[in-house]
């Protein structure tokens, strides 16, 4: 019986102890949050020097405030996943990480940004297009340019992403022009560019 | 009041003498030009699809029209859908034009139709026609017979062959020069295998002809006519020379070619078209557009192979790893040879007895494989040759091998794909019969060069 005697003498100090805990939780919990909101827009993804053409192509964009109302999409909500929270911080982590790794280790100007491009389903989460285009799925045939392409994607007769098909026209704007800018004689023309303008 | 009755009766008196006496000088043709008012549109569409609709309805009324009869045009699918690009785009073509901010492209790659009909490209994408482009100018012979013997390797005129003839049908490599225009030698093209600077290949258009994109007008037999014709593969008069041809050409026109895709069977139509027995649905099968789905037999190379190789692979080459390949044409049903012919069959029973279907592949088959007999002594004979140095450097001005090329690339194909879709002249007279003559013809030159051991003039 030594613990239950132990508890009674030091239940001042334990009461303490959860108490501190509980704040120090909620303290956590809310810097956690902060964090995650601080860390999760242009101001921040572009101070890595690198994200300066997404980021020039970002602003031009209707998803970047460019549009009547000013509405912005922050960079996470299209390049992480919405679906749960778990796998919203395993992304974010997983993603940190290869970006602090990617500009320290590595010399980002000399990715090939325009295949990492063509890559995009990769890093766009249809979670994230959903979550504003949420009306989307209840289309009908009101409105015919709505309903008929995303037809059978909510009838999940394609396995496609959001991104597959909305790959140029979505997020930034004219971005291989801002890329060709910043990158200069780093740049790599998507492969097909260079078959289409070569003479022969 | 009396004024204006009187201007009234003044004017109906116009009109009825107007009538009675048309206006000489010019014809009533150019006045209806004079008085035509331009089209405009009154729909959910925005300014600039608007803008183009209207304007185009007066420079090239032909496009606007085509599109008027469109099911596009109903969905709301205007110019913009299919021809808007980004500025960044490879394939932007025109950077804004005639005061419009948008820019776009002339061209219109499958990717911009899988956006909506993504099924179809996928499957479009499994089949043998997607090579068409790349496979040409993955071939150094083919290569060479474009540019070399066609065009005389000419500094200016050495496209003009392959730019004006198999591209038509093939499709092309489309360029953009350094102003974002396509280039001659490369476009205009409506060819099946076309790839485009973005990476996809493929053209809807070849068949669903530009801009009406019918349905009625690919499920009849003119929309695979213009390619397959000729000598090497006379389908449309192979077509004509059988039964379900004579059918069609009897009453086709009183059919119903517009049902909806997947429900267009019997009794729309009393005979198939080529639609009907390599794509459309029927009583077992499903609808598809890899018109390799269904085949057993690779009919068009020198030899017959069975139907192994599983899906084409061409485009994803062009797409993924930036090749031009030869991609795979032993592409066919990922089930195999025999689920291929299964699939085929599936459509014939809608009609026909499953006796009379088997007996009648059976013995096609048999065609096939006594067209192998007759291919294999003559390679037989050309390897002996080629051994001893026996062979001409230029094929297309030595005897035999110009003879062989013939009777494979002509001959040979007549006579199995005649046999095959059930023309009895094309198996026969076009066929085996010439077929039979040209192996005479070889084993005489190859007795000749083996006696003489030299090669004749």
């Amino acid at each position: 019986m030594g613990f239950l005697r132990t508890l009674q003498e030091k239940r001042f100090f334990l009461f303490w102890l959860f108490c501190g805990g509980c704040v120090l939780g909620v303290a956590l919990t809310v810097f956690t949050v902060q964090a995650v909101e601080w860390t999760g827009d242009d101001k921040f993804c572009g101070m890595c020097h690198i994200m300066t053409p997404e980021l020039d192509a970002y602003h031009l964009d209707k998803h970047g405030g460019h549009n009547r109302t000013g509405v912005k999409a922050e960079c996470v909500d299209c390049h992480l996943p919405h679906d749960n929270i778990v796998h919203y911080f395993v992304e974010k982590t997983l993603l940190g990480i290869e970006d602090v790794y990617g500009n320290t280790m590595k010399n980002p100007r000399k990715f090939d940004w325009e295949m990492n491009r063509r890559e995009a389903k990769d890093y766009v989460f249809d979670s994230g297009c959903l979550r504003c285009h949420t009306n989307l799925k209840d289309a009908t045939q009101s409105n015919m340019k709505a309903f008929l392409p995303h037809r059978d994607y909510f009838a999940k007769l394609t396995k496609k992403h959001c991104v597959e098909c909305h790959l140029d026209e979505v997020g930034h704007q004219n971005l291989g022009i801002h890329l060709r800018k910043f990158l200069k004689d780093d740049y790599k023309p998507s492969v097909r560019a260079l078959i289409s303008t070569s003479q022969k | 009041m009396r004024v204006s009755l009187a201007r009234f009766l003044a004017f109906v008196l116009c009109l009825g003498w107007l009538s009675a006496h048309p206006p000489k000088g010019g014809t009533s043709i150019d006045n209806a030009m004079d008085t035509q008012l331009p089209l405009k549109t009154f729909r959910g569409m925005k300014a600039e699809a608007k803008g183009c609709i209207e304007c185009h309805a007066k420079k090239n009324p032909g496009i606007v029209a085509d599109w008027r009869m469109s099911q596009h045009a109903h969905a709301g699918v205007s110019c913009i859908d299919c021809h808007g690009v980004t500025k960044d785009s490879p394939m932007l073509t025109m950077d804004g034009h005639e005061g419009s901010k948008v820019p776009i492209s002339v061209l219109v790659s499958t990717n911009t139709c899988a956006k909506c009909h993504e099924k179809e490209v996928t499957e479009f994408r499994h089949s043998g026609h997607v090579r068409g482009a790349v496979q040409i100018w993955a071939k150094a012979n083919m290569r060479d017979l474009m540019v070399m013997v066609e065009g005389r390797n000419h500094p200016d005129l050495k496209h003009a062959p392959a730019a004006t003839g198999c591209q038509q049908c093939h499709g092309s490599i489309i360029q953009l020069n350094k102003n974002h225009r396509p280039t001659p030698e490369t476009w205009p093209t409506y060819g099946i295998g076309t790839a485009f600077p973005d990476g996809s290949v493929g053209n809807c258009a070849s068949c669903h002809s530009a801009h009406k994109f019918s349905l009625e007008e690919a499920r009849k037999p003119a929309a695979c006519a213009s390619c397959h014709l000729g000598p090497d593969h006379p389908d449309i008069e192979i077509y004509n020379n059988s039964m379900h041809g004579h059918v069609f050409n009897a009453e086709g026109a009183k059919w119903n070619f517009n049902s909806a895709p997947g429900t267009w069977k019997v009794p729309d139509f009393r005979a198939p078209t080529c639609a009907t027995c390599h794509m459309s649905g029927n009583a077992k099968s499903a609808v598809t557009h890899n018109v390799s789905r269904r085949l057993k037999w690779n009919l068009f190379m020198p030899l017959s192979k069975l139907r192994t190789g599983g899906y084409e692979t061409a485009s994803d080459d062009f797409k993924y790893e930036n090749k031009i390949t030869i991609g795979n044409p032993l592409a066919g049903n990922p089930k195999g040879p025999e689920a291929a012919r299964a699939e085929m069959k599936a459509g014939c029973v809608d009609c026909h007895n499953k006796q009379h279907v088997d007996n009648f592949f059976v013995m096609a088959d048999k065609n096939i494989m006594l067209y192998n007999e007759y291919y294999q002594e003559a390679v037989k004979m050309r390897d002996e040759l080629a051994k001893k140095h026996l062979l001409g450097k230029d094929m297309w001005s030595d005897d035999f091998q110009n003879t062989m090329y013939h009777m494979w690339h002509h001959e040979g194909r007549r006579m199995r794909q005649g046999g095959i879709m059930g023309a009895p002249d094309y198996s026969h007279w076009h066929g085996v019969f010439e077929v039979q003559q040209d192996i005479r013809k070889l084993r005489k030159i190859y007795a000749k060069r083996l006696k003489t051991n030299q090669i004749e003039d």
